[in-house]
């Protein structure tokens, strides 16, 4: 009965951690959306070309573990800032169809980068605290399960606390719900779009280095994020900040728990399964609220 | 269009008269790519071209089913490559396995994923578009996974084989595939055509320009979005069941999301709404690379060249030429009209009827 | 407590779940909030066979929102819409009804700005007006199966046959892109027309126009009409249209109404003269 219960506990912390990646991943998402109307398809990528970078710096280059994921967070910042500048930037007046098929263009041209920059044999990136794990109620978890952890919730606070306290977080909150009116009352809605995009960078870069040592470095290696945190946008809703990041939490949990007690091949899938058969009662997500459309 | 019909006069000479018939220039088309295997048998084409030919004929049908879908509706499916696989197994399993030949395969294997496409799309078109991607991308990595874990039927990892169909007893060789091929792509491409200028192509047209006048008329937009959905889901499960019989096998790694970003890809380069253009754009989104870029010095070397070519050219063509191959062509006749100094206004509708 | 000040001010305008023999639309205490704000409130009133009646009101008097109600696009809060569909005589209560089968009942609307599709050819826009009269399936459409080829051939003909009664036909194979205002004003009125309306709404169908082009779109109404044999609806700026054709005239200020008579008598209303007066002071 305890060890079942200890079980329990195990899985719920390693959700904890699972969550946090999927979490970052989805406010990496949903920050573009808000600020660039845009369903970003290439979350994954972006953060799969810059985990390459932290794990090229680390195997190639003998550098220490902390100071390639610096130089990791920088690059995601500057391809961030490429990418807006040279493509986003000029969208505009296209139509978020269009503007979602460049995302999708976005993840080939990382598919194919990282192949070229970095070759083809899969890589390996270790951990950031080797060993040792602590016993809390009879689950064992690993210190470097707890720094992911806490470094996803210490983000999510500063980054909840940006944009809810700070004058740059009414700027992106404002540009979020009305681009034009924000335009309009000063708001520098290109610099907010221009940090959105190297703040979703360093989301992605962070969630792939979390996820890498679970598995290697290739350019699949985070195919199962950004379809996990796609799918913690649409059951948290598009509409808040802090619905996805439920999501995010949400998914992992059931995640876990799904493959755990239910079947360790399809636990992943039954989870999709639910999700879809979810949204057909409530489609605007959790905390999503509702449209009036104009005719 | 059928308005090029009723343009055409009956004392025009006869090769305008064929060629101004829409289903005409079709097999006319099709006679074209159709000789390609004598030149693979004179020596003048390496086989291995014929064969790169051969798979963009069935990529060019499932990315006329997504230009269905994305150029009239605007709904982007991510779920392409998975409703392929599909297809291809359920061709392999009813043509080998259950030995039932190729009609029936070919049948089952564009029946059941469209039934399986409709019940997605009757799940996430109810609402905002955005949700027909997410719930295609998560339906084909499901699909993904069992075709890596259900044995039995797709063989796993190892892939399942097939042989060559065989046609009215008549087992036909690859030359003879690839003719199928040629036949299969020209139908799609001529009921496509039908479709889309008829009631349906103006129904969608409709939902295109205004959903609110689209309703007005009559038109329920999730049957018209579903109905487009079902047939992007059907061509591509045919795609799927012409591979496995051309390739003779299919494994899971083929239909990964990368297919679906390349078909999507044939789509955009090759223009929204235009049926030659799809095609055109298949040939530029796979031939290119493997057959032009591959080859050239140094360039040819850089590993992922294909996905990098491909990736820019969508960004380049949906922020410079949201028109593709398609729309540049009535462009180029306009051009053309205006340098031979004819400006005349019953030639307008024409020109653009025929862009497609 | 609204219904008994409602029966105070007009009562003879009391539920009745029916419509009166020669009526062909009756709007019943219709009411719609947007947020707190009531666009629509407590509106009622009813047009006759063969009658060209005209709702007007000063800017944002809410006409709109009353025809949106109508035609279903919004649901009303309050209040029924009945209307003598097509081919049946008990009278149908539209709300409720899904936007995309109003127009089966034989109710057609156009739009302020009009929504054409720019790449088709005006033919092909007039035959989405025909939408319904489509029974071939897809796969009929697809082999172009000989139901297909006959639905297709007899709406192009009817379709033309429109187009010619606008005076527009010579056109029919040019794209709509490029034409101008007046041609796609005819154009949207053909379509609504290929669904043998019972009563087209017409949302100011002279917005755009020039007088000489106004005075003629006057004559084309009354001639639909005449020649359709069916009812029309309009929300309308200009006066002179207004008063020039039609039979009677509703008028509203706030969602509420006014009054509702023949235009001579509307013109002289106390409380709409104060309605538009107000608008113009401000």
């Amino acid at each position: 009965m305890g060890n079942e219960l200890g079980t329990i506990l195990q899985l719920f912390l390693r959700s904890l951690e699972t969550g946090s990646v999927y979490a970052l991943a989805a406010l990496g998402i949903i920050i573009i959306y808000r600020t660039s109307n845009i369903t970003h398809f290439a979350q994954g990528s972006m953060g799969m070309f810059n985990t390459y970078i932290v794990t090229y710096l680390f195997t190639s280059f003998s550098m220490p573990l902390w100071a390639s994921t610096l130089c990791g967070i920088a690059a995601a910042v500057l391809i961030g800032f490429v990418v807006d500048l040279l493509v986003i930037r000029h969208t505009k007046k296209i139509s978020p169809v269009a503007k979602q098929i460049i995302t999708l263009g976005l993840i080939m041209v990382f598919l194919g980068l990282s192949p070229m920059l970095f070759g083809v044999d899969p890589l390996l990136l270790p951990r950031f605290i080797q060993s040792g794990d602590i016993s809390i109620g009879g689950a064992a978890i690993s210190y470097n399960a707890i720094l992911n952890i806490c470094t996803g919730l210490v983000l999510m606070i500063v980054l909840f606390y940006v944009l809810q306290k700070t004058k740059m977080g009414l700027a992106v909150r404002t540009t979020a719900s009305n681009e034009s009116t924000a335009m309009l009352m000063g708001v520098p809605t290109r610099k907010v779009t221009l940090a959105a995009w190297a703040v979703a960078g360093v989301l992605g870069c962070l969630s792939g280095v979390m996820i890498a040592p679970t598995t290697t470095v290739t350019t699949t290696l985070m195919n199962a994020v950004q379809v996990n945190a796609l799918f913690a946008c649409v059951l948290g809703g598009f509409q808040t900040f802090y619905g996805p990041v439920l999501g995010a939490y949400i998914i992992g949990i059931g995640r876990n728990f799904l493959v755990y007690y239910v079947s360790s091949v399809w636990g992943e899938q039954i989870m999709y399964l639910l999700i879809l058969i979810f949204l057909i009662f409530r489609p605007n997500g959790l905390v999503g609220k509702k449209f009036i459309k104009k005719v | 269009m059928k308005q090029t019909n009723s343009l055409v006069k009956t004392n025009e000479p006869m090769w305008k008269r064929i060629w101004q018939n829409n289903h005409l220039r079709f097999m006319l088309f099709g006679v074209v790519i159709g000789l390609l295997p004598w030149l693979s048998d004179a020596g003048l084409m390496k086989s291995s071209t014929l064969s790169y030919i051969g798979n963009v004929l069935i990529y060019a049908v499932a990315a006329l089913g997504l230009n269905l879908l994305l150029g009239y509706s605007g709904l982007i499916s991510l779920g392409t490559a998975g409703f392929m696989g599909l297809g291809s197994y359920i061709a392999a399993y009813v043509a080998k396995d259950m030995e039932l030949g190729f009609w029936v395969a070919t049948l089952l294997a564009i029946l059941i994923p469209t039934l399986i496409g409709i019940l997605i799309g009757l799940v996430s078109l109810r609402i905002a578009g955005i949700y027909l991607a997410i719930a295609t991308l998560c339906v084909s990595e499901i699909l993904l996974k069992t075709f890596e874990q259900l044995d039995t039927f797709t063989g796993g990892m190892q892939g399942k084989t097939t042989a060559y169909p065989t046609l009215f007893q008549n087992p036909l060789t690859r030359n003879g595939t690839y003719l199928l091929l040629v036949v299969a792509l020209i139908l799609v491409m001529m009921l496509t055509h039908n479709l889309v200028n008829g009631q349906m192509g103006r129904a969608l047209h409709a939902m295109r320009g205004s959903e609110v006048a689209a309703q007005a008329m009559g038109v329920n937009l999730l049957k018209y979005r579903l109905i487009a959905f079902s047939l992007a889901t059907a061509y591509a499960a045919l795609a799927g069941a012409l591979y496995v019989f051309f390739i003779k096998f299919s494994y899971p790694s083929v239909w990964n999301l990368n297919l679906s970003l390349y078909i999507l890809a044939a789509v955009v380069i090759g223009g929204f709404r235009s049926i030659y253009g799809t095609v055109l754009g298949a040939f530029v989104v796979w031939a290119i690379p493997d057959l032009v870029l591959k080859n050239l010095p140094v360039i040819g070397e850089i590993n992922g060249l294909a996905y990098i070519f491909n990736g820019i050219l969508i960004i380049l063509v949906v922020m410079f030429a949201p028109g593709g191959i398609g729309g540049l062509w009535p462009k180029i006749l306009r051009l053309k009209d205006k340098l031979l100094g004819k400006n005349k206004q019953d030639k307008e509708p024409k020109e653009a009827g025929d862009a497609v | 407590m609204s219904d008994a000040l409602m029966d105070m001010q007009a009562p003879l305008e009391k539920t009745t779940h029916t419509l009166m023999r020669d009526d062909v639309l009756r709007v019943e205490h219709l009411s719609i909030n947007f947020g707190g704000l009531k666009a629509v409130d407590d509106l009622s009133f009813s047009v006759k066979e063969k009658e060209i009646f005209g709702l007007i009101g000063p800017n944002g008097a809410g006409k709109t929102t009353v025809f949106n109600c109508i035609t279903q696009f919004y649901r009303p809060t309050e209040g029924n819409v009945f209307f003598r569909a097509k081919g049946s005589e008990e009278p149908l209560n539209l709300v409720g009804q899904p936007v995309h089968k109003i127009i089966r009942y034989g109710l057609v609307r156009t739009f302020q700005n009009v929504e054409i599709i720019k790449e088709l050819s005006l033919l092909d826009n007039v035959l989405i007006g025909g939408h319904i009269d489509f029974k071939a399936s897809v796969f009929e459409q697809a082999l172009k199966l000989p139901r297909a080829r006959r639905e297709e051939k007899a709406l192009r003909q009817k379709a033309e046959e429109v187009l010619e009664f606008l005076e527009i036909g010579s056109l029919k194979n040019q794209l709509a892109g490029g034409q101008p205002y007046g041609v796609l004003k005819k154009v949207e009125l053909a379509r609504t027309l290929m669904a043998e309306p019972k009563l087209i709404i017409l949302d100011e169908p002279a917005a755009g126009l020039n007088d000489t082009e106004t005075e003629a779109l006057a004559e084309t109404i009354r001639q639909v009409r005449d020649k359709f044999n069916c009812s029309v609806l309009l929300v309308e700026h200009d006066m002179r249209l207004v008063m020039n054709i039609c039979d009677r005239v509703c008028a509203i200020s706030f969602g509420k109404y006014l009054a509702c008579d023949i235009p001579e008598k509307i013109q002289g209303n106390k409380l709409v003269q104060e309605a538009y007066l107000g608008e113009d002071e401000a």
